[in-house]
């Protein structure tokens, strides 16, 4: 019993629900350490205790305050904050501008000229708040089709919530190959699958080599630990083998290291002829520069996009990105109508070129624009058909590299193709030249390979 | 055998560079007895000011120290006696107040959002200052001059932290407190400066540790993060507290990151570091300098 | 009315609320809210038996939740034993990770156990991030877990409407406030209790408080994984850096600090409070000011820290108390 007795008296007394003696006691002493407040702050403590749950419930209320319009009302969930938040903004802004530009030109004439209307959601690059936007854009915002989410770790879960309710998933740019192999009815893919971009990165090496005449044998593999990078070595290998060449390096590395010195003294080390990288962008620019640093001599470096497609990729690098191969959906010389007047355009508003994702995203707008057109209803399933039925290859939004817009039966547009581009100097300073397929190549540039000697 | 000698002085270099990042930590933990959550806030918000600096003025970016050590001093001050100064107030009994540590990630998430805000999550660097991609060349072997510039002013601001701790008045104040609160309050020392000045200084030797990164690496809201875990690893390993501590535990890291990949994945060194941590918290909680403590 | 009918009262009240919401919120964004809302309740209230009553502030419980998640999941995927098995298996693994994070670290004090937890979990995180096979089990490293929204049921612990789930949560989040209740009033509460405020004076008295301690870690993990388990089949995506997240552990301990760890209506009324805001910043700001919402959630931990730092339900119990008081002699007044 003593036991018992002397450890009550030191317990504090918020461990038990109700009043009693000594938790008087306890609270008295508590007030004097905290400085002797007053009763006469008790008021402005209560208010401020309730000014947080006041606020929730006014925003609460607020959102059933919205009103409906007669627009179609397009969700977009994307990062707009997080590690990704540059490549989010960039395709808000592209969505932005095609749908004033489809606006301007006289909405949806089917629906009797109606607007679209965008509706974005920060995913912050997480799945779960990506599920969660995607639920609330759905069921509260009540938009009729969802765009999304760059990242595919976010990607696959939402579109799993759109395919349970049945509303129309356009995805501009997620890559990995499992989302569109999931058997989803309502999800369209407008980028090309991760496994077309190895194999059209092995194809370019393949068509180097016999254009130059140079024998390539020992490939590095240097990737982002994450689930693109991952996917991406995985097909890599596989290629490898088929090719004949000889894999001296396997190196995944965390995107986020503070110093990648001893990924490249791997790399100058493996004496390898080709180094193949995925990355991101703040990796991107650490790698390419220490690679520079430490004069490390190779045949050429083929880029993944993503991180080197950045904007901020060739100012934070320079003269260091000179001769990089890299491969993207689109590039701003590509040889098609509309897209230097479409890249021009959006250089003056937002300050930059119009990259890959964000030409994905701005076409996304059209085709599903074109969609509704031949939808002529708001119904998901009408949309859904239109969208499964498109075969969109001409107009505004088709600045693409590629002839047309097609779905297949899994929803991949299966002419989605991609081209290589080479970072180099044609006198007006250090861009984006578009090399591959040989068709496409800018006139009067003859591609670089092997690297020279700097 | 050359690339060993070549990995451990990237190693070196880095490891030293990683140990001055962390010193802020190592005294504001060592004299207040918290961990400051905000440390890798207060990185990235010296490397924007470092950035600005040069980028503005075009000076050398080691001259920046000038402008971004007293500015972090300051800004170290303010932070504590405005925000922290109140918890420590309220909990005077309490020999480790744990609600600092969430007071001051409050102003992590705090500082770094409202960078997100201002600035944008673009990713900056120092395009052509003269420090940039210049590599020393010893026969097969390259040191990265920014590195080498980096360990050296880690080990003249160790040295002058160390000098400034055991020889001025100040100094000698700030170590009273730290190891007996109420005996150096019955001298007369007020408890509360000492906190303000202390963490000043750590936010100083942060902003310099700012300038040294800024030639070399990128500038974006969140990179302060990375260099959080990693300043709670060093500080453990050295020592709390102990400013060689900050130094070698820094350059262990450094050379685990370095040396390791030449026999695992750039992946497993983060295993790795992780695991050392929890050794030494084990084996030698008070890390290799440190002292033990009786708290 | 005594002061206890009242309180008997106001709880079947707030318990009649709780079931009946879905048959009065219709919408499905607010059911995931809210079914968001207990989890994170569930959560940090199982936090708080170690956080709270132990007395040590553990900033690494992600990694239990981590442990739940995946092993319930691969052994739904690839073995097709039901979630609910694979859920008491994955709490059993996270008992014993648990206590042998527990045996060496609860010798440490303060910001020493803090920071070895945290390296706990990003040690757990990167080595899962590594590996994609851990002997037969695939755990598919970074690129993560998906269960397909195929043969929903009980059984299989899924569900097409958001119901389900929201039952299911509450149900759980519901026993765990009584086995809390339960414990602070039991011995081990107090040992727990006295170990955290005078450890010297309750060892003198032969109070084991190690044992407790270590008591209270295995509970705590336990009760974590399962919670790991109930996301896993609710989002039906996990990968490491969203489960085994040092953003979700601080989560965890901030909003049962702002609460008021060591209470048991704290940690629910902190997750009461806070997750709104989080969401509707995010829902309202999202796409204007990104981030806007952490720097809300910064302000909140600097104001509540600095003004009532034993969290915030210190002012709302005794706002309560004196209402109650109010009304009992109200009606004593009356009938006497």
């Amino acid at each position: 019993m003593k036991k018992g007795e002397a450890l009550q008296a030191l317990s504090p007394n918020f461990l038990r629900a109700g009043n009693s003696s000594s938790s008087k006691a306890n609270g008295e002493c508590i007030l004097a350490t905290q400085g002797g407040k007053t009763k006469r702050e008790e008021p402005m403590r209560i208010l401020r205790t309730f000014a947080v749950p006041a606020l929730a419930m006014s925003m609460l209320a607020g959102s059933y305050a919205t009103g409906h319009a007669e627009n179609v009302k397009i969700g977009n969930i994307i990062p707009l904050s997080g590690p990704s938040a540059t490549l989010g903004q960039q395709g808000k802004a592209a969505r932005e501008m095609a749908v004033e530009e489809i606006n301007a030109a006289g909405g949806i004439k089917s629906l009797g000229g109606a607007k679209l209307e965008l509706v974005f959601a920060d995913s912050e690059s997480k799945p779960e708040k990506g599920v969660a936007e995607a639920e609330r854009l759905i069921n509260t915002e009540k938009v009729n089709v969802l765009t999304g989410c760059w990242n595919s770790a976010v990607t696959y879960p939402t579109t799993a919530v759109a395919e349970r309710y049945g509303i129309p998933f356009v995805v501009p740019v997620s890559v990995s190959d499992k989302i569109t192999d999931q058997g989803f009815k309502t999800v369209f893919r407008i980028a090309a699958k991760d496994s077309w971009w190895t194999r059209d990165q092995f194809s370019f090496l393949k068509d180097m080599e016999k254009e130059f005449g140079t024998k390539v044998e020992r490939l590095a593999f240097v990737y982002e630990n994450g689930d693109w990078g991952k996917g991406f070595a995985g097909q890599w290998k596989e290629l490898a083998e088929k090719g004949g060449y000889k894999v001296v390096l396997d190196e995944p590395y965390p995107s986020t290291a503070t110093d990648l010195s001893p990924v490249v003294q791997k790399i100058r080390r493996s004496k390898a002829d080709v180094l193949m990288l995925v990355s991101n962008a703040a990796d991107a620019i650490l790698l390419t520069n220490t690679l520079a640093e430490y004069k490390v001599k190779l045949k050429a470096i083929i880029a993944s996009g993503g991180g080197h497609a950045d904007p901020s990729f060739l100012t934070a690098t320079g003269k260091n990105a000179q001769y990089l191969f890299d491969i993207v959906e689109w590039e701003t010389d590509v040889n098609k109508p509309g897209a230097k007047e479409a890249n021009d355009k959006y250089k003056a508003k937002y300050g930059q070129n119009l990259t890959g994702e964000a030409v994905d995203a701005y076409v996304a707008m059209y085709v599903l624009k074109d969609a509704l057109e031949r939808a002529a209803s708001l119904d998901p399933e009408k949309i859904r058909e239109a969208l499964a039925a498109t075969d969109l290859s001409s107009g505004p939004g088709m600045i693409v590299g590629y002839d047309s817009v097609k779905f297949d039966t899994t929803g991949q547009n299966e002419n989605a193709s991609l081209v290589m581009v080479q970072v180099n100097d044609m006198g007006k300073g250090l861009e984006r030249i578009t090399i591959w397929p040989k068709a496409a190549r800018r006139a009067g540039y003859t591609p670089v390979f092997p690297m020279p000697e700097k | 055998m050359y690339f060993i000698i070549e990995d451990a002085i990237n190693g070196i270099l880095m490891g030293s560079i990683y140990g001055l990042t962390a010193m802020g930590l190592t005294i504001i933990f060592g004299v207040l007895k918290v961990v400051n959550f905000a440390h890798g806030s207060m990185l990235m918000v010296g490397m924007y000011l470092a950035y600005w600096t040069v980028t503005l003025s075009g000076i050398h970016p080691y001259l920046a120290i000038v402008l971004v050590a007293p500015a972090m001093f300051l800004f170290g001050y303010y932070l504590q006696n405005i925000v922290i100064k109140p918890i420590f107030i309220a909990e005077k009994n309490v020999r480790e107040p744990l609600t600092v540590i969430i007071v001051t990630t409050g102003i992590w998430y705090i500082l770094d959002n409202i960078t997100l805000l201002i600035f944008g999550p673009q990713y900056r660097g120092l395009a052509d200052n003269p420090l940039r991609g210049q590599m020393l060349e010893l026969g097969e072997m390259f040191i990265s001059v920014p590195k080498l510039y980096g360990c050296v002013t880690a080990i003249v601001t160790a040295l002058g932290v160390y000098w400034f701790f055991q020889k001025t008045d100040m100094g000698r104040a700030i170590r009273a407190t730290s190891m007996d609160r109420e005996a150096a309050s019955l001298m007369g020392i007020n408890q509360y400066k000492i906190y303000n000045v202390a963490f000043g200084i750590g936010a100083a030797t942060t902003g310099i540790a700012a300038v040294t990164l800024v030639p070399f690496y990128n500038v974006f809201p969140t990179v302060g993060v990375l260099f959080d875990i990693k300043g709670f690893i060093i500080v453990v390993l050295g020592g709390l507290g102990s400013i060689g501590g900050a130094l070698a535990g820094g350059i262990i890291i450094g050379l685990i990151e370095s040396v390791g990949p030449q026999f695992m994945t750039a992946t497993w060194t983060e295993a790795i570091v992780y695991g050392l941590f929890l050794l030494v918290l084990f084996v030698k909680p008070s890390g290799l300098f440190g002292q033990k403590h009786d708290w | 009315m005594t002061h206890k009918q009242i309180n008997k009262a106001a709880f079947i009240v707030v318990l009649l609320i709780a079931f009946g919401l879905p048959l009065v919120i219709r919408s499905a964004t607010y059911l995931h809210i809210l079914v968001l809302l207990f989890f994170y309740a569930y959560l940090t209230t199982s936090w708080n038996l170690v956080g709270g009553f132990a007395g040590v502030l553990p900033l690494g419980h992600a990694a239990f939740v981590g442990i739940g998640a995946y092993t319930s999941t691969i052994l739904f995927l690839q073995y097709g034993i039901s979630p609910w098995l694979g859920m008491l298996v994955g709490g059993v693994l996270a008992t014993m990770a648990g206590i042998l994070i527990g045996l060496p670290t609860f010798k440490m004090r303060g910001a020493y156990f803090a920071l070895a937890t945290i390296a706990f979990a990003e040690g757990f995180r990167v080595i899962v991030e590594n590996i994609d096979f851990l002997g037969p089990f695939n755990v598919n490293g970074p690129r993560g877990l998906q269960i397909p929204p195929l043969n929903t049921g009980l059984g299989n612990f899924l569900f097409t409407g958001k119901e389900p789930y929201y039952y299911i949560i509450l149900i759980m989040l519901i026993a765990v406030l009584v086995l809390t209740w339960i414990i602070s009033r039991s011995k081990l509460g107090y040992y727990l209790n006295a170990g955290g405020e005078e450890p010297e004076a309750a060892m003198a008295l032969g109070v084991n408080v190690a044992r407790a301690k270590l008591i209270a870690m295995a509970m705590s993990s336990f009760l974590t994984a399962m919670a790991g388990t109930f996301y896993a089949q609710f989002t039906l995506y996990i990968h490491p850096k969203s489960i085994i997240s040092l953003d979700l552990s601080f989560e965890i301990a901030f909003i049962a600090l702002i609460g008021g760890r060591g209470s048991i209506a704290g940690p629910i009324l902190g997750a009461l409070l806070l997750r709104p805001v989080g969401d509707f910043s995010r829902i309202y700001f999202g796409d204007t000011l990104p981030g806007l919402h952490l720097i809300i959630f910064g302000l909140v931990l600097i104001l509540v820290m600095n003004f009532q730092p034993r969290g915030l339900q210190e002012p709302l119990t005794r706002l309560y108390n004196r209402l109650v008081q109010r009304i009992t002699q109200k009606t004593t007044g009356e009938i006497g």
